[in-house]
């Protein structure tokens, strides 16, 4: 192989391999699929399974929240989908809503995935077109989660077992 | 120097020692940046590479070079520096006194091999003895006086080292194959700094 030839590889390689090494420094993924999936994002290869995000709509919308965050996780496997990633959050705000007190591990979990799937949005804007859902965008569910999470008088207003779910 | 190890084995050698260096095979696995302290010892130990010819810089990049080789050269400059930059804080102790005393041990090793001007050779043999032992220290040593104890001895020594320096000592607990990853990266490191091209001697001719 002719001498440029060489320095050119070596150069391009080099300069791919040390962006690779900086994406996984800034992104921290934590498997494989993660890795595997945010390569494939950064061209614009990688895809939601529509099967398992159908799967995992339905588990959802039957409050079956554990098999649709299995069936959501399969989907997208390397947590790069807002839209999935926001149906994970509001699955953990229906698992952790109760009418005196709410779960506030789930409200955790919950806030942690919306923020991620905050991130991955386009000008961090989330607004999802289901008529089941009585909160349809990132900024009202992560209202909910945080004032969930929030210790005030109001806690102890008894009116507050007439709230419903939403 | 032939091309391929200037453009292709050199850089992603070291390429390899920075992603392999910054992992920790904790739960969950992070990937850590070089410490701002490792950057400062990494410097002096690339003006110990070219003190001793370990590096020739000016075998890598000089202005009877094309662009494209002063390019590859660059990169193999650059990416030696954070390969020892990482080395150096995968070596390193996380906190504690632990860390501080690598560290000062790295300044002083640094500083004497800076005093000393060996050669290549010397150099080589010294700076893997140097790396190994801070290796042994922190792998072996540390990870068995501050990782889980399962017999009664070891944990009362345990005990007495935690009291002795006042909670000072322990450590993270990391799984045993981040030693292996460790040692792998270490030796990758070196092959790599004895690839990189040295002084070259001027040849000794004997005239009748």
């Amino acid at each position: 192989m002719q001498e440029p030839v060489v320095r050119v590889i070596g150069a391009t390689l080099s300069a791919a391999y040390a962006a690779f090494i900086v994406w996984m420094a800034i992104s921290q993924p934590q498997s494989l699929a993660e890795v595997a999936g945010g390569l494939s994002a950064s061209v614009g290869a990688y895809r939601v399974d529509p099967v398992g995000f159908n799967d995992g709509l339905r588990f959802f919308h039957q409050d079956r929240f554990v098999e649709a965050r299995a069936a959501f996780a399969r989907a997208d496997a390397a947590s790069l989908d807002p839209l999935t990633q926001f149906y994970i959050a509001y699955s953990y705000y229906r698992e952790g809503w109760g009418r005196v007190s709410h779960d506030d591990e789930a409200y955790t979990a919950g806030l942690k995935v919306l923020d991620r799937a905050i991130s991955l949005a386009p000008d961090g804007r989330i607004v999802v077109d289901d008529p089941q859902l009585q909160m349809r965008s990132a900024d009202e569910l992560r209202a909910e989660l945080v004032a969930g999470q929030t210790r005030e008088w109001s806690d102890l207003n008894p009116m507050r077992v007439l709230r419903s779910r939403k | 120097m032939t091309p391929v190890r200037e453009a292709l084995v050199l850089p992603l050698t070291f390429l390899t020692v920075v992603l392999c260096g910054g992992l920790h095979l904790t739960t969950p696995v992070t990937i850590e940046a070089p410490t701002l302290f490792s950057l400062v010892l990494a410097s002096l130990v690339l003006g110990v590479l070219v003190q001793t010819g370990t590096l020739a810089p000016v075998r890598l990049m000089h202005g009877g070079r094309s662009p494209l080789a002063n390019v590859n050269g660059l990169v193999v400059l650059m990416t030696a520096f954070l390969a020892t930059a990482q080395v150096l804080s995968m070596m390193t102790p996380a906190s504690g006194l632990p860390a501080l005393a690598l560290s000062v041990f790295f300044l002083i090793a640094i500083l004497q091999l800076l005093a000393a001007g060996v050669d290549r050779i010397r150099f080589l043999r010294v700076w893997a003895v140097t790396l190994l032992s801070a290796f042994t220290i922190k792998f072996i040593l540390l990870a068995a006086l501050t990782g889980p104890a399962d017999r009664p001895l070891a944990r009362a020594l345990q005990v007495l080292v935690e009291g002795l320096t006042l909670g000072a000592f322990s450590q993270p607990v990391e799984p045993a194959s981040s030693g292996y990853l460790a040692f792998v990266t270490l030796a990758l490191y070196l092959f790599g700094l004895a690839l990189l091209p040295g002084m070259q001697r001027a040849a000794l001719v004997r005239r009748h």
